[in-house]
């Protein structure tokens, strides 16, 4: 068997052009959000710099075996995530191993990071921690209805259920899914919001109330994994919505100006939005997300 | 001995064996037990596949016992999981009363469900299915005094199944003059639309009853909590699946040849979604653990009856899949939840916490079956769970697969709840001196968790037995490899990959935190919390686990409060008032009985000429 080394190298610097990606992301939206607000704000690369920070601090405590993993089941399971997207389209190098799942198998594995990091969080029993992820877990089957609803619709319209199929359908700008089926985008970046967790939906946080909520019993390196993990799920989670929708990327620029693009969405929405209470963000997004995603899947089936 | 004889006799001769023993050797009895389903597995393992291996008549019926690919699949699931199941019992029932009869009854469960799957025609069938129906309810009321009510409700429902059962088979009787399987498969079609259609609708309540289908699933949830842990991960896992085992049969042997086929899928479809659907969300506010899983094992035995009913390649593989794997996962969540009764002896969730450091190993088990049960990949019922979707999105039940997918993420919330509120959380004082159950009781749980695991990442070594399995029900399987399927459009899933990629990425992540910090790290109990400033007294009760998921029920509204069960009371209600009424004749006094004889006479001799034609 010979060895794709240029994949090898692929995957090795997936993960960490995410996690630079991500973080920067992370620093520029809190630059965007302090310009809204007359703000100055810190620089663009503090998020980066805080990561770093947090990586050489030691810890003194643990609360047990499954709070010592949930971090490491997070970053799991968010890098196995973004290996299995197609960063770039026809792209050897960032192809990774988007031949070998799909779609479906997309949205469990999005899932399994938030479920370790619950039972991590779990383990320290910490009320707040406990009432972070009860809601988390209600917002998720809110918000994951309508995200099926526009993934099924685009599955039929295609007969596929492969992201590269999906690639290769939308191969000039009027052929991007978001004009091809626009029901379908309007159901996937209303649950979009709801999966990138700002205001209106970031009651499963919530600073001031919960303290956090899930993350709140971890420090130093944990907490590095975790904003670690956070910041390549934030990036494969934009690469997702990009290749779904947007056309993909030829190359590493146009992938950065659309997923910059795309995540300025939820964050505008944020900021100009209070937040829902857990049971309203749940009926929100049965509401009209939801006849949305119906909507495009009628349309996809005529 | 390679003869279904002689799995039928090793059986029940043990199921009587066990029974003497209890009062002689009781030490014995446990032994011979399990020798005994063990000794049964080989022989089903070995068993040739001939559909006519055993043949007599009593009366005018042909009964006829044989194997197929089909019957042996099942005959393994009991096999295995009585195996497992009694092997737990050995610790977990010791010093219980009345060991004798549960003994007995449990060989005679696991034996009735060999005769079920080794039946070729419709007598033997029945029969082995009402020696299912009396032995499960016998262990149902096992327990204590409050379990007869339950078991009453079981019993109810089983004979509503049991009589549709005796009607279809009078029906297919009468009209075909034969019951066994080769007549009534070849000769089905011939018969009238509507007794073909009756037949079938009669045949799937009868068999829907024991899979729990709503709305004859009321009778679950209790019956499914208050049985002993060991038989309801048999109830859950193996018991149900008799019911599964027979909707198959009735599908594509019988159904498949009539006209109204793709109705009676699309409404068998619907309702296995429906079920799945409601069952997640009944389970998600349930306190009690054993029955949050029953409303789970309902929930699931929905996707299996959905994959069923749509009929497709991938579909009917994926619903074996399950069926095998449900069975799995289901008993090892069952065992652990017995586990932490054995040692804590309740499995309200409101009131253990924070077991995992005590009982790791039931906590481990607890964890797999739970990722198992979820569908997350890499465990078995990922694999499951993809073949369902792309099987509903492939054959354009484009809003079913919604509603399987919105019932498989609600199984989040209660899947956490569960594991949240028995192992993780506060440590209680209560609990503090709990240990783990013995290897005897960890061994079966780990097993069926490591399976789980095994056929997640090679689905394939499950799928080979499945695809002969789907031969004698006359469907081709899909395309499959030991560790990559393939769905109708070509798309494929490398299950080899996934667990590669997430097993080298764990072991990495893992190595770095815990060689950088768990060794220095001390552990702090779950007292010592951040709790913004305020510092918790020691009784002061931080656990969160009442009304876990408020916001969702309130999110959910009005959509849980129609109840069946509700409508079923209000029925037997109204007929309990109805034979109130009748008590006025049935009085229960022998003079008004002797009156009666009396006038029955009176009325014989004076309209004797009209009855008899002639006159007294």
């Amino acid at each position: 068997m010979d060895i794709n080394w240029i994949k090898i190298l692929g995957l090795i610097l997936t993960p960490v052009i995410a996690f630079f990606v991500g973080a920067l992301y992370g620093g520029l939206a809190r630059v965007v959000t302090a310009r809204i607000q007359n703000r100055f704000g810190p620089p663009a690369w503090q998020n980066l710099f805080d990561i770093i920070k947090l990586y050489s601090k030691s810890t003194s405590i643990h609360h047990g075996v499954m709070q010592h993993l949930g971090p490491v089941w997070a970053i799991t399971a968010s890098t196995t995530t973004l290996l299995f997207i197609p960063i770039l389209r026809d792209s050897v190098f960032f192809s990774n191993l988007s031949f070998d799942g799909d779609l479906i198998f997309l949205m469990y594995i999005m899932v399994f990071g938030s479920l370790g990091m619950a039972l991590g969080a779990g383990q320290t029993g910490n009320p707040n921690s406990a009432i972070g992820v009860s809601r988390g877990l209600s917002q998720l089957v809110g918000y994951k209805v309508p995200f099926i609803l526009s993934l099924v619709a685009l599955m039929v319209q295609f007969k596929t259920t492969n992201l590269n199929d999906l690639l290769a359908v939308q191969d000039s700008f009027i052929h991007w899914n978001i004009f091809q089926s626009p029901f379908a985008f309007m159901a996937g970046i209303l649950a979009f919001l709801g999966m990138m967790g700002y205001k209106p939906f970031d009651i499963v946080f919530a600073p001031a109330e919960i303290a956090s909520g899930p993350p709140s019993e971890f420090g130093s390196k944990y907490l590095g994994m975790m904003l670690t993990s956070r910041s390549i799920f934030t990036f494969a989670k934009l690469v997702l919505f990009t290749d779904i929708f947007l056309g993909g990327a030829d190359n590493i620029f146009s992938l950065l100006i659309k997923t910059f693009l795309l995540y300025m969405i939820p964050l505008f929405v944020g900021i100009v939005n209070p937040r829902f209470r857990t049971e309203q963000s749940v009926r929100f997004f049965w509401g009209w997300p939801t006849v949305f995603g119906i909507l495009a899947i009628i349309i996809a089936v005529q | 001995m390679i003869s279904i004889t002689g799995i039928l006799g090793i059986t029940f001769g043990a199921a009587i064996f066990t029974f003497v023993l209890h009062h002689l050797i009781p030490k014995l009895r446990n032994i011979v037990a399990i020798l005994a389903v063990g000794t049964t597995g080989y022989i089903a393992w070995q068993l040739p596949v001939d559909s006519y291996l055993m043949h007599f008549t009593i009366g005018s019926f042909d009964i006829v016992w044989g194997n197929s690919e089909y019957s042996q699949l099942f005959a393994l699931l009991i096999s295995v999981l009585g195996f497992f199941a009694l092997l737990y019992s050995h610790d977990f029932m010791k010093g219980k009363k009345r060991l004798g009869y549960y003994y007995m009854n449990f060989l005679i469960a696991i034996g009735s469900m060999y005769g079920i799957v080794y039946s070729q025609d419709l007598l033997s069938l029945f029969f082995f299915w009402e020696i299912m129906t009396w032995s499960s309810f016998m262990l149902i009321i096992y327990c204590c005094k409050d379990s007869q009510q339950i078991g009453l409700k079981y019993f109810i429902f089983s004979a509503i199944g049991a009589y549709a059962i005796l009607t279809a088979l009078i029906l297919i009787y009468v009209n075909l003059g034969s019951i066994t399987f080769i007549k009534i498969f070849s000769d089905f079609g011939s018969m009238s639309f509507g007794v073909q259609l009756s037949a079938v609708i009669l045949l799937l309540v009868g068999f829907g009853v024991k899979s729990a289908v709503m709305p004859l699933h009321v009778w679950a949830p209790e019956s499914y909590s208050i049985s002993p842990s060991p038989f309801t991960a048999i109830f859950s896992g193996a018991l149900s699946k008799m019911g599964v085992f027979g909707i198959g049969i009735v599908l594509f042997k019988l159904a498949a040849q009539g006209g109204y086929y793709i109705y009676v899928k699309e409404i068998l479809a619907w309702i296995g979604g429906i079920t799945a659907l409601l069952a997640t969300f009944y389970a998600v506010f349930q306190t009690d653990a054993k029955k949050l899983l029953a409303y789970s094992s309902i929930g699931q035995l929905g996707y299996i009856v959905v994959g069923l009913a749509i009929g497709t390649p991938l579909s009917i593989m994926s619903a074996l899949f399950l069926t095998i794997l449900h069975a799995a996962f289901k008993a090892a969540l069952f065992l652990a939840t017995g586990a932490v009764y054995h040692r804590t002896g309740t499995t309200d969730m409101n009131e253990v916490s924070g077991l995992i450091r005590k009982m790791p190993y039931t906590f481990l088990t607890a964890l797999m079956g739970i990722i198992a049960v979820s569908g997350v990949p890499p465990l078995g019922g990922f694999a499951g769970k993809w073949m369902l979707y792309q099987s509903l999105i492939q054959s354009d039940h484009y809003f079913l697969v919604i509603i399987v997918f919105a019932s498989s993420t609600a199984a989040f919330l209660y899947l956490y709840r569960f594991i949240f509120s028995l192992f993780l959380g506060q440590e209680e004082k209560e609990f503090a001196d709990v240990k783990e159950v013995s290897w005897l009781m960890r061994i079966p749980m780990l097993s069926l968790a490591i399976f789980t695991l095994v056929v997640g990442v090679m689905p394939g070594l499950l799928l080979d037995p499945i695809s002969g399995a789907m031969g004698y029900l006359g469907v081709t399987a899909s395309e499959f490899e030991t560790t990559v399927i393939w769905n109708a459009w070509g798309n494929k899933i490398d299950m080899f990959t996934i667990m590669n990629s997430i097993g080298v990425l764990f072991v990495i992540a893992a190595s770095f935190i815990t060689i950088k910090g768990f060794k220095r790290g001390r552990y702090v109990t779950t007292k010592d919390i951040h709790t913004s400033g305020e510092v918790p007294t020691e009784n002061e009760n931080l656990t969160y686990a009442v009304d876990f998921y408020k916001p969702f029920e309130r999110a959910l509204g009005r959509v849980l409060k129609p109840s069946v069960d509700k409508f079923y009371n209000s029925v037997s209600n109204t007929l309990e008032d109805l034979f109130d009424h009748l008590r006025y004749v049935y009085t229960g006094n022998g003079q008004t009985y002797a009156m009666y004889v009396v006038l029955f006479l009176v009325i014989l001799i004076v309209f004797s000429e009209m009855i008899f034609g002639v006159k007294l």
